[in-house]
């Protein structure tokens, strides 16, 4: 048995959804932005592909580090600002 | 393909429910029944503080990546909170309100700090077919294990400066999307696009991102197995 071929029969999947089309929508998949029956082929496909799975871990190791690293807290001097201004537009316009 | 796009977003705010609203009654239909017509001015101030004020570290946060200083972050969310109080009566109660936030934020950065920067960082959108950019977007990564180890666990320190040298828009979709979660129907609202720029955006930042960290997680993995310290 070739072990090249069955590598490429495994990178079409039995679901028939390539590496192509798994690449082209690995964002989609990634932002949950495709239907659950396209989501599923994906899943499949990224199950079966070794290097589709290397893509994706890297993606959404780039997407959680993004969203870990940026969340930060206002300085409470803002927020007091902030309310001192909506309180003081308030008086203004009932005055 | 992209039938999914138009998914109902549902993305109630943290807090904006909040404390004079019965529990019982936090349904979306709930929210409605305020009356804007009979609400006094002291009570639209006391709503606003209490739905508008919880997004306070979020519209910073959003407005560091986008001026890169704190100082004019400042700035730009007390604009942004003066602005949407002004036109707090525009908004529908029960619609997302953190969208509306961010549309007034964004809008506030364009017509203000871009102007001042007079950063020409406009990148043009002509060449945005974001299937060409998707083809292109996903070569391998040639990342190791030790170097996806390393991935995980940069500084985020490094992710912030890698964010940084990102053009403003490819930046910005990046942190709405990953950051905020918001859906690309949204992100193309908030930045006044088509949903195609947003996803061309999205992969052209992303791909630029992950090329900068992967040699910053490169560089960590080399010195990790490369000293005997």
């Amino acid at each position: 048995m070739d072990p090249t071929k069955d590598t490429e029969a495994k990178a079409d999947g039995p679901c028939g959804c390539d590496c192509t089309t798994a690449r082209e929508r690995l964002y989609l998949f990634l932002d949950r932005e495709i239907d659950n029956a396209s989501c599923e082929e994906i899943q499949q496909h990224i199950e079966d592909c070794s290097s589709c799975l290397t893509e994706y871990d890297v993606e959404r190791i780039v997407k959680s580090l993004v969203h870990r690293s940026c969340s930060e807290q206002a300085p409470e001097t803002l927020v007091q600002k902030v309310q001192f201004a909506i309180r003081t537009v308030e008086i203004q316009s009932e005055a | 393909m992209l039938a999914c796009l138009e998914r109902p977003t549902d993305h109630a705010p943290h807090g904006a429910l909040a404390a004079s609203v019965d529990c019982a009654a936090m349904s979306e239909d709930a929210e409605q029944e305020i009356d804007l017509e009979t609400e006094t001015a002291a009570e639209r101030q006391a709503r606003f503080e209490r739905e508008a004020l919880p997004f306070v570290d979020q519209l910073y946060s959003a407005g560091l990546r986008m001026t890169r200083n704190p100082q004019d972050a400042e700035d730009l969310v007390q604009e942004t909170y003066a602005k949407a109080f002004a036109a707090f009566h525009q908004y529908t109660p029960g619609t997302n309100l953190k969208a509306w936030l961010y549309r007034i934020l964004t809008n506030t950065y364009i017509n203000t700090y871009r102007k001042k920067q007079r950063q020409p960082t406009q990148i043009s959108d002509e060449l945005d077919d974001w299937q060409i950019v998707a083809a292109e977007a996903h070569t391998s990564s040639g990342l190791k294990s030790a170097e996806m180890e390393a991935l995980e666990h940069l500084p985020d320190s490094d992710v912030k400066e890698a964010l940084q040298e990102l053009p403003d828009d490819f930046r910005y979709a990046v942190y709405l999307a990953d950051v905020e979660g918001f859906p690309y129907k949204e992100i193309a609202e908030i930045m006044d696009t088509p949903i195609g720029t947003v996803m061309s955006r999205l992969h052209r930042g992303r791909r630029m991102l992950r090329d900068r960290l992967a040699d910053y997680a490169r560089e960590r993995g080399l010195a990790v197995s490369g000293t005997g310290e």
